[in-house]
């Protein structure tokens, strides 16, 4: 239309548009434009409505866009503390006052039980409240489960140092043989007798703790004389 | 008559004569051997400070330990055959003698038997294997004494704040005053404990006597004193019971005397 191509490719696309009837028709309706173009000035050539077609445009987009789905609505968390009522909030500051109470009695009470026999010695019947429940929740041992685990590591002391003494034996003289094969069995005897004593009745404080005492006895002397 | 009588007399002189003479050279032989058979170890040193101690560790023979009003701790001691290595260590106030230390590894060695005298203020904290224990005239801070098997464990004329005693088999006299706030603790496995002590005494008492359950309060009985476990055991205050006392004999009794 422009007469800007050389010869070879115009003569294509006049051939091409000569089969081609929609591109024949583009030519057509482009050529037309082109020569209005140049026989009409350019104050004659009437302006679009801009605002009208702008409308037009505006409406075709709003008409192509979907409404959105509306937004469920979110709640705005309600502070739960306007949910008690006066009486309610009255309620439960008695409560924890006499919780704290209750829990500063207990404390109290148990600090000031006399500390003459450890817990390892006690019996179920002189374990205070506070105890009994910790036992219950599996907080504590039980007494009895207590001097249990006390007495199986007591014993495994005692095998340790009882194998030093045996290694260690042959050096001393007769004399240092002789006193301490008496006293190990003075302190069996004792241990012995409560042995028999807890079996017939494990609830024997007393006896707990001179079971203890003892085998306290029997360590420290395995121990001294396995330094000799 | 006379000339026999004499002559009788005569020979009668001369066999005494050889009696005494005899017995003059055994008694020099048994003393000899005796002194050759033992040594003889002395010491002293100064103890000017108000903070002294002496700590020591015997294996067996007694030890007998006196307050004296001297800053000076002296220390004598006879050592029988085989004689044990005695090596006293000051440390700045505190005199530590440690025989099962100073002796490790040796096998037998014979009974030591210590002397030693200490400023009265001192703490004294002693031990031994086997043998008895004596401490006398101490008003201190501290007095520990342990037999860990078998010892008499004396203490007299002490006021410590703190007085632990204990042996497996033997006997333990206490004998001293309580002091408010002190603790004293008193424990046998086989023996009599006796505690002699000044009426009035503020103490809590827990004495026990599990096999024996012959616990003798004497002049403390009665008050606030109870049996506990069938008379295994008996507790108690006397009056505000400002220190504290335990007493505890597996196979023996205790007793209390009045001082």
């Amino acid at each position: 239309m422009d007469s800007d191509l050389d010869e070879v490719r115009a003569q294509d696309i006049r051939d091409h548009l000569a089969a081609c009837e929609p591109c024949a028709k583009v030519c057509e309706e482009l050529a037309a434009i082109v020569d209005v173009c140049r026989t009409e000035p350019a104050d004659e050539i009437v302006p679009p409505n801009s605002q009208a077609l702008w409308c037009r445009i505006n409406n075709i987009i709003e008409s192509e866009i979907k409404p959105e789905p509306p937004l469920p609505q979110i709640e705005e968390p309600r502070r739960r503390i306007w949910r008690f009522s006066l009486p309610q909030l009255a309620a439960a500051v008695v409560f924890i006052a006499l919780v704290s109470s209750l829990l500063t009695v207990l404390a109290i009470r148990n600090y000031r039980t006399p500390p003459a026999d450890d817990y390892l010695s006690r019996s179920p019947e002189s374990q205070t409240l506070a105890e009994r429940l910790m036992a219950k929740v599996g907080l504590v041992d039980t007494p009895q489960k207590a001097r249990e685990k006390r007495l199986a590591e007591q014993q495994a002391v005692i095998d340790y140092w009882n194998k030093r003494v045996q290694e260690r034996r042959s050096q001393w003289d007769a004399r240092m043989r002789e006193a301490f094969d008496r006293n190990v069995n003075i302190i069996d005897q004792s241990v012995n007798d409560y042995t028999v004593i807890l079996q017939q009745n494990p609830d024997d404080e007393i006896t707990g703790e001179m079971l203890d005492s003892a085998l306290d006895e029997k360590t420290s002397l395995l121990r001294q004389f396995a330094e000799l | 008559m006379h000339l026999f009588s004499g002559s009788v007399g005569g020979r009668r002189g001369r066999a005494k004569t050889t009696i005494l003479l005899l017995m003059s050279v055994v008694f020099f032989m048994l003393f000899a051997g005796n002194a050759a058979a033992q040594k003889r170890f002395s010491k002293s040193y100064p103890a000017g400070g108000e903070s002294v101690r002496l700590e020591l560790v015997n294996k067996s023979g007694t030890v007998t330990v006196i307050g004296w009003n001297r800053p000076e701790i002296n220390i004598t001691a006879t050592l029988e055959a085989p004689a044990a290595t005695v090596v006293p260590q000051n440390l700045s106030g505190k005199i530590v003698v440690n025989l099962v230390r100073d002796n490790a590894g040796r096998g037998e060695i014979g009974n030591v038997n210590f002397t030693i005298r200490v400023p009265y203020y001192t703490a004294v904290d002693i031990e031994t294997v086997i043998g008895n224990l004596n401490v006398s005239n101490i008003s201190s801070t501290l007095v520990r004494a342990h037999v860990s098997s078998e010892g008499d464990i004396t203490l007299t004329n002490i006021s410590a704040a703190g007085v632990s005693a204990d042996n497996i088999t033997g006997d333990i006299l206490f004998d001293g005053e309580l002091r408010p706030g002190g603790y004293y603790r008193l424990q046998s496995m086989k023996g009599t404990i006796s505690i002699r002590i000044p009426i009035p005494s503020s103490f809590k008492l827990v004495a026990t006597a599990p096999s024996t359950r012959n616990i003798n309060l004497g002049a403390f009985d009665g008050g606030s004193m109870r049996p506990l476990g069938n008379g295994r055991r008996i507790v108690g205050q006397s009056g505000d019971g400002s220190a504290s006392l335990q007493v505890t004999n597996q196979q023996g009794s205790i007793q209390f005397i009045r001082r």
